[in-house]
């Protein structure tokens, strides 16, 4: 489990970080900004006449893991999909490390090769897992790094069995994910998005298909990926205990915009919005 | 009438040549239509007004309009226009065209079937148009379009039949010349009935197999 005091000397490493380029460049006061990983400023998003997202602003640090909870239809999946570019939002704007998923400099939208290359420093997993069903395991997990980072084979192979074995698979790169359970097939697809060497990883209710046993072995490769790596998450998830555990700070959505942030302790003993209360009472009780 | 053994000995190296060229009308026909069928089907998948208004001209024109027609004009009509071509490419060409159509039509409902969640996928994953076409795709909708895309190739060796309208010497057209020549019509359809038979039960076998594999 992520600590309070980590949480905190991950902050102060990055405030530190801040303080030295000052230091060293004596840059302007603009310049003090903080780099976000990856930042929606008032963003909204409709679907003809409802509205899922009404002038949302979060922004996520470098390294830092981020859980968004919430009613189901309060707009947190929509969220992950507006980051990876699946969905255009109806207004406002996302940036990846400060660059715009959606115009360039002069406010005009950017191309498919822009937006591609912006949006590399991204990953997803979902849900439903969305292996390709006729590539075995190992293929599925290189293709990717083959025809987009353009590794060699060889290379390509070597670094999926590296992650096959962090997920505890290896001995499964020549199955296809028929042949696997949910569980598994979750691993893999965890194992496919770390290939790419995102930067920021997106985890949608990755384990809502899942029983409790099969979802219990994902959420292990999850808290690893959490603890030993300084990829950015941002996590849509139901498991409550997981998202305590694993997150640095957790969004609280309803309606389509956050009402309540903070740390895990914070939100779970001493939440301070009314409908935060009423959610947290509601999913800890069943 | 009676039948005669010693004449269908006799003709049957010429019903031969028939098979030959029905199986390589068949085969290259083939190849078109499979081909042709999935570059239409992918170009009214990615293309937004004029691909699609094309794709949608191709399927009404040559699923509307008879093979025996398109044969008649491409074998009669380009010539008065100083276009004269073979009688064979013209026959290829025509049932490739047209069997295109309805292999289109069968890959673009195989794409359908193609759950939404693999092209978020392919977004996710940051591929490439092309590579998202040609290695998850493609493959997908083939597997998926194989039982009825092997259907259509069924009809259109059947079909190459209509082909001895124009002279090509496919099986049908041999045995229309052996009867002409010899005025015994019993003994060469007969032949070319059966034969076109016994040529379309490797096809069912396959059919049926595909079909256990993937009920």
């Amino acid at each position: 489990m992520l600590s309070a005091t980590n949480f905190s000397q991950q902050l102060q490493f990055e405030s530190n970080a801040v303080d030295d380029s000052m230091d060293e460049g004596g840059a302007a006061p603009h310049a003090k900004k903080m780099m976000w990983s990856i930042e929606f400023e008032k963003v909204s998003k409709s679907f003809g006449s409802h509205q899922v997202l009404v002038d949302l602003d979060l922004q996520v640090r470098p390294g830092e893991k981020v859980t968004l909870i919430g009613p189901s239809g309060s707009g947190k999946t929509t969220v992950l999909r507006l980051a990876m570019t699946l969905a255009k939002p109806t207004r406002g704007d996302i940036r990846i490390f400060g660059e715009s998923i959606l115009f360039d400099a002069d406010k005009k939208g950017l191309s498919a090769a822009q937006e591609s290359r912006i949006r590399r420093r991204c990953g997803m997993v979902f849900q439903q897992y969305n292996l390709f069903p006729h590539l075995t395991v190992l293929q599925n997990l290189i293709l990717a790094p083959t025809t987009v980072l353009r590794q060699s084979k060889a290379q390509a192979v070597e670094s999926a069995m590296v992650y096959l074995r962090m997920v505890g698979l290896q001995d499964k790169a020549r199955s296809y994910p028929a042949q696997l359970s949910g569980g598994q097939q979750q691993r893999i697809a965890i194992a496919r998005a770390l290939v790419m060497k995102p930067e920021i990883l997106l985890l949608d209710e990755i384990t809502s298909a899942l029983d409790p046993e099969l979802a219990g072995e994902v959420l292990d490769v999850v808290r690893r990926v959490a603890h030993e790596s300084r990829v950015s998450l941002l996590i849509v998830t139901h498991e409550m205990r997981f998202a305590r555990e694993v997150s640095d700070r957790i969004a609280v959505f309803d309606r389509g915009s956050i009402i309540e942030q903070g740390v895990p302790e914070k939100i779970f003993t001493q939440p301070e919005n009314e409908r935060t209360r009423t959610f947290l009472q509601s999913v800890l009780d069943h | 009438m009676t039948w005669d053994w010693a004449f269908v000995i006799k003709i049957l190296p010429a019903l031969g040549i028939g098979v030959w060229y029905t199986v390589v009308v068949t085969a290259a026909a083939s190849v078109i239509a499979l081909g042709l069928g999935l570059a239409l089907a992918i170009m009214e998948s990615v293309s937004k007004t004029y691909g699609r208004a094309f794709v949608l001209f191709w399927l009404e024109l040559f699923r509307g309009v008879p093979s025996l027609v398109l044969l008649y004009f491409c074998f009669y009509v380009l010539p008065q226009l100083g276009v004269t071509v073979p009688a064979i490419p013209i026959g290829i060409v025509v049932l490739g065209v047209v069997y295109a159509a309805y292999c289109s039509e069968v890959y673009r409902g195989s794409l359908i079937t193609i759950q939404g969640e693999l092209r978020d996928a392919c977004v996710a994953l940051h591929l490439r148009s092309y590579t998202k076409w040609r290695r998850i795709l493609v493959p997908l909708m083939a597997q998926r379009a194989a039982p009825a895309l092997l259907n259509y190739v069924l009809s259109l060796f059947r079909e190459t039949a209509v082909l001895f309208a124009i002279g090509v010497p496919v099986l049908m057209g041999e045995a229309n010349d052996i009867g002409y020549e010899h005025f015994r019509y019993l003994e060469p359809y007969t032949l070319a009935g059966a034969i076109y038979l016994a040529m379309n039960l490797p096809f069912l076998y396959v059919l049926s197999r595909f079909k256990d594999k993937h009920a």
